[in-house]
């Protein structure tokens, strides 16, 4: 027996669901308590489209098919957000980065560990209902560039979902944990590696790759949710003779193979366009661009694709031959301001863009922090490049802003749609770049990367207005923010700094109203949701993943992080009592 | 008796235990390059810094990792890392030639250090 849906649901498919539940309780004869049992409705289509209405929970990683992060929960607000302490927390029993979204349906929280971890927990009180640990090769750290982390997990049906670093993607119950399907997609040897959340859109489990830093050649799959059979695999860079082919110049003839393009962040669907948007990294090698010279598509793109072939309908290209490590890889937020259908994307190029999800049309394009690898756009939305701020074998590159890692990180932004904000973690850090000959070897580094200095920089969150780009406002940091973001309907902001530190901050200023030490470095993202009519909030907490801004350069960075003390706690909270 | 068998299986063992291994190589120029070298090659900036001076991985460069612990046992984590964390063995991608040289890279970068710290 599984927790039961509460009577909390309104919306007559609610109802129906409950109804479904309260069957299938008497049928096994537990009672309609809230305290008792628990029935694991399976998760419909129809939940999933509407998501958005699911206010007690959280359905998948970006919350939302237009991946908002937003949720309407507005019991705890900007009054009374003072009052937010801890109610339980939850060991994932591994250190290393923990980088998960959670996910909560009908008060069970599935959540993901790092080095191949999942669980599913009472989202109540923290009681663990089931554990599964993958088995890991002992060898499969330094095939992840970016630390041994998780992303999160998918639920549809009667299964959650989730990734495994050395490419399985696997299939449980949600009710016992137990191993449904187990597909292998990759090969973890080629450093064909997985960090990311899943995405279910009509039945199949959409899943990317990581790996970009090693000479491969990555792709989306597509998965039906039943078998784990592939229903369509999209490569990012096209073979000889496809469209883009002539883009990844003449001096190579294998680049095809090993140019990178990596899919690690979740993407965003629209069911009324029927289009799945999935974005792009960088190629391989990352930061030696001398014999991949053209525009390497469809690295560092969103592509807009058909759910059902995996067939492309149309790009838009963010860096163009990049040499920065740019891994125009981050999410795409949809959204719709003043009629018109746009998408969200904020990359660590240090642009926020708005781009027509229509077509791929170029919108505009907003400093997130200072650039200068680009002084502009032309009419058709292709960056203008400063050549001084190119790297190349001969020619260090001096203050290059922003350096790799943003503008922004990975960790994703979140778009509050009433207020029409789009809350973006950020940092002003530059570099000095010299590129160097790389060395192709499958399963080895190949950065084509010389030197590298960071310079000191700080972090940022900044509050844009979503229609016109505007920045209305920012705060400073001494770091990075290295967290997602999560807004809600109490007009509040969360996000969380390397230091450990998780904030709430008021979504119209940016004021910051709440602060808890969770003592290890946040690189994972929080939720929201309710039991019981409850509001909880949840962060997970454990330091890792690639921080070349805190201390790689000799110029400075972070020092104060060095050592960050590692970790690997779920932290949740809700109001206290006066 | 039980102090002569203890004795003689003591002295069995020690004749048994090889020699603890120490740096072979010296820190000339080219040495200290080839180390650098395989530390970029290798990816070891991803965790520990471009100057091994830490990130999200330890400093690797200071005394409290380098002179705490034996040539030995700093060979023996890089060609076979440390189970359970994410530091994988690299004995399967480095000769023992090539870990060496870096090592060398390494008191090299630790020598700099205390130097310019003076």
């Amino acid at each position: 027996m599984l927790p039961i849906r509460s009577s909390r649901r309104a919306a007559a498919p609610r109802l129906a669901r409950l109804a479904i539940a309260v069957s299938l309780a008497t049928t096994c004869g537990a009672g309609v308590s809230l305290a008792a049992d628990v029935v694991h409705v399976p998760v419909t289509d129809d939940m999933l489209l509407n998501a958005q209405r699911e206010s007690s929970n959280w359905l998948m990683a970006g919350r939302d098919y237009a991946g908002t992060r937003y949720s309407p929960l507005a019991k705890v607000n900007t009054k009374n957000v003072k009052r937010l302490v801890p109610v339980w927390n939850f060991s994932f029993g591994t250190l290393d980065a923990q980088n998960t979204t959670p996910l909560v349906v009908d008060g069970v929280m599935y959540v993901t560990g790092s080095h191949g971890r999942i669980f599913a927990v009472e989202a109540a009180t923290g009681k663990e209902l089931w554990s599964y640990a993958h088995p890991l090769p002992e060898n499969i750290g330094k095939m992840m560039c970016c630390d041994v982390g998780n992303r999160g997990a998918a639920v549809y049906g009667s299964k959650v979902f989730y990734a495994t670093p050395d490419a399985h993607v696997l299939a449980l119950d949600r009710e016992t944990g137990k191993v449904v399907w187990d597909v292998t997609v990759g090969d973890w040897t080629k450093a064909q590696t997985m960090t990311v959340a899943p995405l279910v859109v009509k039945g199949k489990v959409v899943v990317g790759m990581s790996g970009a830093e090693y000479p491969t050649r990555l792709w989306i799959d597509a998965l039906d949710a039943d078998t784990g059979k592939q229903v369509w695999r999209r490569y990012t860079i096209p073979a000889p003779g496809e469209p883009g082919s002539d883009t990844w110049g003449t001096t190579d003839a294998d680049i095809w193979k090993y140019g990178g393009g990596s899919t690690w962040i979740t993407g965003s669907y629209d069911p009324d366009l029927d289009t799945l948007y999935w974005s792009t990294g960088n190629p391989n090698p990352d930061w030696d661009g001398e014999n991949r010279r053209g525009e390497n598509l469809y690295t560092n793109s969103t592509l807009a694709l058909n759910p059902d072939t995996g067939d492309i309908k149309f790009h838009y290209q963010y860096t163009p031959w990049d040499v920065w490590d740019y891994d125009g890889v981050n999410e795409t937020i949809l959204a719709n301001i003043d009629g018109k259908k746009v998408w969200l994307h904020g990359d660590r190029n240090g642009f926020l863009y708005s781009i027509d999800r229509t077509n791929g049309k170029f919108d505009w394009a907003r400093e997130i922090s200072v650039v200068n690898w680009a002084t502009g756009f032309t009419p058709d939305g292709k960056p203008i490049v400063d050549p001084d701020k190119v790297p190349s074998y001969e020619h260090k590159a001096v203050n290059v802003c922003p350096a790799s890692e943003g503008g922004k990180w990975w960790n994703p932004m979140s778009y509050h749609p009433v207020n029409k904000t789009v809350v973006v973690p950020s940092r002003e850090i530059c570099a000095d770049l010299l590129s160097g000959p790389s060395e192709r070897v499958e399963g080895k580094y190949n950065l084509g990367l010389a030197e590298a200095d960071w310079i000191k920089g700080y972090g940022q969150l900044v509050g844009f207005d979503a229609k016109s780009g505007e920045k209305l406002w920012t705060v400073k940091a001494p770091s990075p923010f290295t967290s997602g973001v999560l807004t809600t309907g109490g007009d509040l902001a969360f996000a969380g700094t390397p230091e450990g530190e998780f904030k709430a901050y008021d979504i119209r200023t940016g004021e910051e109203l709440w602060s808890y030490q969770t003592g290890s470095g946040i690189v994972g993202s929080p939720i929201t949701y309710t039991v019981n009519g409850r509001q909880y909030v949840a962060i997970p907490s454990g330091w890792g993943g690639w921080t070349g801004w805190a201390t790689w350069g000799g110029k400075g960075g972070a020092p104060h992080l060095k050592n960050q003390r590692k970790g690997g706690t779920l932290f949740v909270f809700a109001l206290v009592d006066k | 008796m039980a102090g002569v068998v203890a004795a003689l299986l003591f002295g069995a063992a020690a004749a048994l235990r090889a020699e603890p291994l120490v740096n072979p190589l010296t820190a000339d120029d080219d040495t200290v390059k080839l180390g650098r070298k395989a530390w970029i090659a290798s990816g070891c900036m991803a965790c520990h810094g471009n100057n091994a001076r830490g990130a999200v991985g330890p400093d690797l460069t200071d005394d409290e990792w380098l002179r705490a612990y034996s040539d030995e046992m700093v060979f023996n984590t890089i060609k076979r890392g440390r189970s359970g964390t994410a530091m994988s063995g690299f004995g399967d991608t480095l000769s023992d030639t090539q870990i060496w040289q870096l090592i060398t890279w390494l008191q090299d970068e630790n020598r700099k250090r205390k130097a310019g710290a003076k």
